[in-house]
């Protein structure tokens, strides 16, 4: 079984807002200085998912994150997991925003590896919430796809995939090849052992441009658009407290519905 | 897997990192645990880096290191209820800054001295908490996390303060309140420019500045405030014995400290961005556990090896000192391929032939001689109450100040206890 785990660099989402600054002029989050990026969490259960298909069935996994070198952090927290190789992907050229083109550098990257059974992401990125890299990478490979798996079953040339739904869940079954896309509800990712840890720190990680993919067109590639981004800021809660006066509860309650239909209440 | 390494380091601190560094560039196989998600994620500190151990291991420091400012200016206060005597150090500068102090912030810095140690070629872990010794006899042989071992011919704790490796060693036991100060601080954030124009620096001239009097209540301690590139560190450092007794929360003088107008001119407007709290083993050489036995040896705050003279607090660069001599006298058993209790006794001569222990020696009598309550309580306020008669003019005929002076320490202090208590400060600072 041959599984490739799509990961993302996000960062920490247990940071406590102070640390987020957002440079409005350029729509981009500031990262805190000195506190290190991490494995989109929903990816880290992807990993998991992996190792435990492999655990059973046995198998290669190989890691790929599409990002800044950086990324090279989180591809080896994944080996130190008990990957068995990684891949950054990354090239200044690249617009990271565009998941259109993201699903197509990651395409590309699938089609250099070559040989696969499975591909892994997580349920969606953390950063942008969007969960759409999985099945756009599905329309272009042409292979099946199942989002929000909370158990995977392989068998043969097929997998069993549980979905999640908003009001129990559902069983599919494809061939494979195909894509996963897993949630939460599959189960905790493992922490590494301080062994992987080790091992992970010796391995090669090799850094993969758009040349080396074939992606030296991802600008130019014509894609549908998801829309742009137009303000990105740190939504800022105001709070008061007001205190409404009057003799008899019917006046209150007049005062009341006038104040929460008043413009001033009203939501923005 | 059964890789058996040269040496293991516990701890990412400066000392641990320091150690791991010399090491590893002497072609040791090396690796460091760091229990901190990253290192420096678990520490604080005020704090500035004094010395030049930071510059003789890493020449390029200044270009490299995320030095937040370089110490210019360096303030003593006395602090008293009705008002405060200062006393502001800044040598006239030009060229390079010296080696006065760097000001860091330990989560940045921590993290680049630990890359300093991977670029050197050692192993570097974090999120790794060790919990054991490996033990043969008496020899320490490695150590373990979780279920997993990891064994090598030495060990370097460099795991802090209050570490619970060196007690399992059986090289200290245990720690007294009356031995530890804790040090709590806030970041509070501000704009370069408004840091510039309060505290009367430029670029990347830094002020750091003490404070010692009624900010404490009578606590052994005192106040210290350091200029980042856009923060400040306001804290308090005070002792944890007296603490207790005097039923006071560090937590709360720190909030009192802020309030004192010296203190709340300087930070007014800030927002605080980090709150943190650290102990500090400042027992000084009466607290020191024993620094090696066989297959073991330990550096730093875990050894605790920091000199608090009352003026400033320095641990930082004993730390990183003692993890370099520690290093050394590993290569050096490494030559031999021996790692017996004789064979490590060369770090104790190496930190008798440098400053650490020399100046551990020199300050033995300063942890107790700055339990005197007087210096918080009272002193502080004489010398105010003095300076205020000098400068006071009410239109009447005035006396000279030697005899104010006197009238003011025969009142508060009495002779006979200023002169015993300056007679046994001469051995304090
Ligand atoms: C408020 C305050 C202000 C200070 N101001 C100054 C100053 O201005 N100048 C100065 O020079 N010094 C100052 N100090 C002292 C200075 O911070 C310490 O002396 C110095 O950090 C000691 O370095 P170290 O490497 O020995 O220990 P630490 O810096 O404490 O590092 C120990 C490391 O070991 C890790 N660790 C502990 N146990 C384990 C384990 N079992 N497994 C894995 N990892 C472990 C910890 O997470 C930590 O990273 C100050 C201290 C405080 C608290």
């Amino acid at each position: 079984m041959e599984i490739i785990v799509l990961v993302k660099e996000v960062l920490d989402p247990d940071l406590p807002p102070s640390k987020f600054s957002v440079d409005t002029k350029n729509n981009r989050v500031i990262p805190p200085e000195g506190i290190p990026p991490v494995i989109s969490p929903y990816d880290a259960v992807a990993i998991e998912a992996a190792l435990r298909i492999k655990e059973e069935a046995g198998g290669r996994i190989t890691v790929v994150s599409l990002g800044n070198p950086s990324a090279e952090a989180v591809v080896r927290k994944a080996l130190a997991m008990g990957a068995d190789a990684g891949i950054v992907v990354s090239d200044p050229s690249f617009d990271l925003e565009d998941s259109y083109l993201a699903a197509h550098i990651l395409t590309q990257t699938i089609r250099k590896i070559g040989k696969y059974d499975l591909i892994l992401c997580g349920r969606q990125a953390v950063d942008w919430d969007r969960g759409v890299t999985g099945p756009i990478m599905a329309e272009y490979l042409a292979v099946p796809v199942a989002t929000l798996a909370r158990a995977i079953k392989v068998s043969d040339r097929s997998v069993r995939v549980e979905r999640v739904l908003a009001d129990g869940h559902e069983t599919l079954e494809m061939d494979l090849p195909a894509i996963i896309t897993v949630s939460n509800e599959f189960g905790q990712a493992r922490i590494p052992s301080a062994w992987g840890v080790i091992k992970a720190v010796k391995e090669e990680i090799p850094v993969w441009s758009a040349k080396d993919i074939g992606a030296e067109d991802a600008q130019n590639k014509d894609n549908p658009g998801e829309g742009r981004l137009r303000r990105l800021y740190i939504p800022s809660y105001e709070r008061k407290c007001e205190f409404l006066t009057g003799e008899r509860p019917e006046e209150l309650a007049a005062a009341l519905v006038k104040k929460i239909y008043s413009r001033e209440t009203a939501s923005p | 897997m059964t890789e058996k390494f040269d040496a293991i380091v516990v701890g990412g601190g400066p000392a641990g990192c320091a150690s791991a560094c010399v090491m590893a560039k002497s072609g040791l196989n090396v690796l460091l645990f760091e229990r901190g998600q990253y290192a420096g994620a678990k520490n604080m500190w005020g704090g500035a880096f004094f010395g030049p151990q930071l510059k003789e291991l890493f020449p390029n420091f200044r270009e490299e290191a995320p030095v937040e400012r370089f110490v210019t200016r360096h303030t003593f206060s006395f602090l008293t209820k009705k008002g405060s005597t200062t006393l502001d150090f800044k040598p006239a500068f030009s060229g390079p800054p010296s080696d006065n102090g760097f000001i860091v912030m330990r989560a940045k810095f921590d993290k680049w001295l630990a890359k300093k140690v991977e670029q050197a070629g050692a192993i570097v872990v974090t999120s790794m908490l060790v919990d054991d010794l490996l033990l043969d006899g008496g020899r320490v042989t490695g150590v373990r996390i979780g279920k997993e071992e990891f064994s090598s011919d030495a060990v370097i704790l460099a795991e802090g303060v209050n570490g619970i490796l060196a007690q399992k060693a059986g090289l200290c036991s245990g720690v007294s309140a009356d031995n530890m100060k804790q040090g709590v601080k806030e970041v509070i954030a501000l704009p370069k420019q408004t840091i510039e124009d309060r505290f009367n620096v430029n670029g990347s001239e830094g002020a750091a500045m003490e404070f010692v009097g009624s900010c404490t209540r009578g606590v052994p301690g005192g106040g210290f405030l350091y200029t980042n590139k856009e923060s400040l560190s306001v804290g308090i450092v005070v002792e944890l014995g007296a603490l207790v007794k005097n039923r006071l929360k560090a937590s709360d003088l720190l909030e009192e400290f802020k309030e004192y107008p010296d203190v709340a001119r300087l930070i007014r407007g800030g927002k605080t961005v980090e709150y943190s709290a650290h102990l500090i083993p400042t027992g000084g050489l009466k607290m020191m556990p024993k620094l090696f036995s066989a297959g073991v040896l330990v550096a730093g705050d875990a050894a605790a090896l920091v000199l608090g003279t009352g003026l400033i607090l320095e641990g930082a660069n004993f730390a990183m000192a003692s993890g370099v001599a520690a290093a050394e006298t590993v290569i050096t058993a490494k030559k031999k391929n021996d790692f017996s209790e004789t064979a490590l006794r060369d770090y104790e001569r190496l930190l008798r032939e440098g400053f650490v222990l020399r100046d551990m020696h020199t300050f033995k009598e300063t942890p107790r001689l700055l339990k005197n309550t007087r210096i918080y309580d009272l002193y502080p306020e004489v010398v105010f109450e003095v300076l205020e008669n000098i400068l006071e003019n009410d239109g009447k005929p005035r006396t000279k100040a030697y005899k104010i002076a006197g009238k003011v320490i025969k009142t508060r202090v009495g002779f006979a206890r200023l002169l015993s208590d300056l007679w046994a400060m001469r051995k304090m600072t």
